[in-house]
């Protein structure tokens, strides 16, 4: 039986002994991900409990979003259908991809209160949960993806492998800022509405309603975004395009610092996380 | 198979609670405090209460320790320390053995979902992989006598049949350190008689019990052991025959 039978909780030994602590308490949640999995399709079955379509409302509002926005800023920007709205489909279902876990985060800790002032459950159960809730949500509107790719024709040049390995980037990346959402909510009440505006803005100024070619010039601008960059590893290879290298440099480096200070910040509050809740 | 020892040990437990009032839980409060900086001295640290002062005990696989002291005096605290939910800020807690918290009964249950879900879900934040809660998934549906109730969402039951679930799903757990904050007892007279069997066998399996509790008869009937917290300081761990000396003293 997977339980814990040797518990051995202590004061601070140092900065050390915290990190070795926190080390401790990923090792304990990696060793019960299929908790998080269970804690997460709960989640995404209680939430649409004893509606029919169940959690493919979200993909059937996120299509009619996708026709919406594609039909009428094609014709606004003067762009071809065929380029445009699978354009706008991939956009809309892969940002929400991550700025639900990244809103979704700020209620991590909050929402496990209950169970992290009662038991010795990992807390990064719970990151997990909410990444793994995102992650079951992408497979229903995956529906949306394939649909578009084989209805304009892109299933022909699209690099699914490569586009796998873009959505790993994504998540690793959505993950650290969607738990260091979450540390910072349970201490700081302002958080979530702070997180929640920046979301909203940050699917303006990302290429996820309009093309990266309109910028002109500008386009510099759009490289210091790193929601641009999350998304285009995973919508260029789906639209037969390439993924520039430095893509691939920017979002590798910024999961290694985003998990590392995270990291570093978990273990300095690690333990009065459960006090803020 | 030998079952591993069991214990329970803790070494100059300290827990001390920062007070987050609603203001300092504010950014705004925050910042502004470092704008200006601290010149009103009272910004400096939180408000600590001191929950547990400098406990020391050992319990080793018999014992059955029962909690005394009046509210607020850190016996949930301590149960909660014990749990390895609440870290310490000084000294230590080390529990060998598998730890069973029994201080909510209502941990986890979702009143949308089904009283089969339910089941399913305690026991998997209990510690039980999915198997193991099928195996035993049939004892306690039987055990909430609810029947084809478990099959409606837990939101229709009446409170009674709510305390039944929780209760059957959250003793379904085998456990060697069993911790309690009162005495459980739940649902009609009937029921009671039942919850009450199957919690005595429960403690019975589990090596260790650590109990909180005002009722110094229940105490005397479950508990071989007694300690009495008072604004967080402990007494030694006491023969419960010396129950009357401690509450004297």
């Amino acid at each position: 039986m997977e339980t814990a039978t040797h518990m051995l909780r202590t004061g601070r030994r140092g900065p050390l002994f915290e990190f070795q602590m926190a080390a401790r308490d990923l090792r304990a949640s990696t060793g019960r991900l299929d908790l998080a999995w269970s804690l997460a399709w709960h989640d995404v079955t209680s939430r649409y409990r004893g509606s029919i379509l169940g959690p493919f409302w979200i993909t059937l509002s996120m299509g009619l979003m996708v026709l919406g926005i594609g039909v009428v800023y094609a014709n606004l920007f003067g762009i071809a259908l065929h380029d445009f709205l699978p354009l706008v489909a991939l956009g809309i279902v892969f940002f929400g991809t991550i700025s639900g876990t990244v809103t979704e985060g700020c209620d991590t800790f909050v929402h496990a209160a209950g169970m992290l002032s009662q038991t010795s459950l990992p807390m990064f159960t719970f990151v997990w949960r909410t990444i793994f809730r995102n992650i079951i949500n992408l497979g229903h509107h995956l529906v949306i993806v394939v649909g578009v790719l084989i209805y304009y024709g892109y299933w022909r040049v699209a690099n699914v492998p490569v586009a796998a390995i873009g959505l790993v980037f994504l998540v690793l990346n959505a993950g650290w800022i969607s738990m260091l959402a979450g540390i910072a909510s349970a201490r700081f009440r302002d958080i979530p509405q702070i997180v929640q505006s920046v979301m909203q803005f940050a699917i303006f100024v990302t290429p996820v309603f309009w093309p990266v070619n309109r910028l002109g010039k500008h386009l510099f601008v759009l490289q210091m975004n790193p929601f641009f960059h999350m998304l285009e590893a995973v919508r260029e290879p789906l639209m037969g395009g390439s993924v520039a290298p430095h893509t691939y440099l920017y979002l590798a480096l910024m999961a290694a610092v985003g998990w590392g200070v995270t990291f570093a910040i978990f273990a300095q509050i690690r333990r009065r996380i459960v006090h803020y809740l | 198979m030998k079952a591993p020892p069991v214990s329970v040990s803790c070494h100059g437990l300290t827990l001390r609670f920062p007070v987050y009032g609603v203001d300092a839980k504010s950014l705004k409060k925050h910042l502004a405090k470092i704008t200006v900086g601290g010149r009103l001295g009272s910004s400096h640290g939180v408000t600590e209460v001191t929950a547990i002062s400098n406990l020391s005990m050992e319990l080793k696989a018999g014992d059955r320790l029962g909690l005394i002291g009046h509210n607020g005096s850190g016996k949930t605290t301590l149960l909660r320390a014990l749990s390895g939910a609440y870290e310490p800020d000084e000294g230590s807690v080390e529990v060998r053995g598998r730890i069973a918290p029994l201080l909510d009964l209502g941990l986890g249950i979702d009143p949308s979902a089904s009283g089969y879900e339910n089941i399913r879900l305690r026991g998997r934040i209990a510690g039980l992989t999915s198997k193991e809660v099928d195996e035993r998934m049939d004892e306690i549906a039987a055990f909430t006598g609810l029947g084809p109730f478990l099959a409606m969402p837990v939101k229709t039951y009446s409170a009674g049949m709510q305390a039944r679930l929780a209760f059957a799903a959250a003793t379904s757990v085998e456990a060697d350190v069993l911790l309690m904050d009162e005495w459980i007892a739940v649902g009609d007279a009937e029921f009671q008689k039942l919850a009450h069997k199957r919690l005595l066998k429960l403690v019975e399996r589990a090596g260790i019990l650590v109990l909180a509790s005002h009722e110094l008869d229940l105490l005397r009937l479950y508990c071989n052991k007694v300690m009495r917290m008072e604004g967080g300081v402990a007494s030694p761990v006491t023969d419960i025959r010396k129950l009357d000396e401690l509450m004297a003293a």
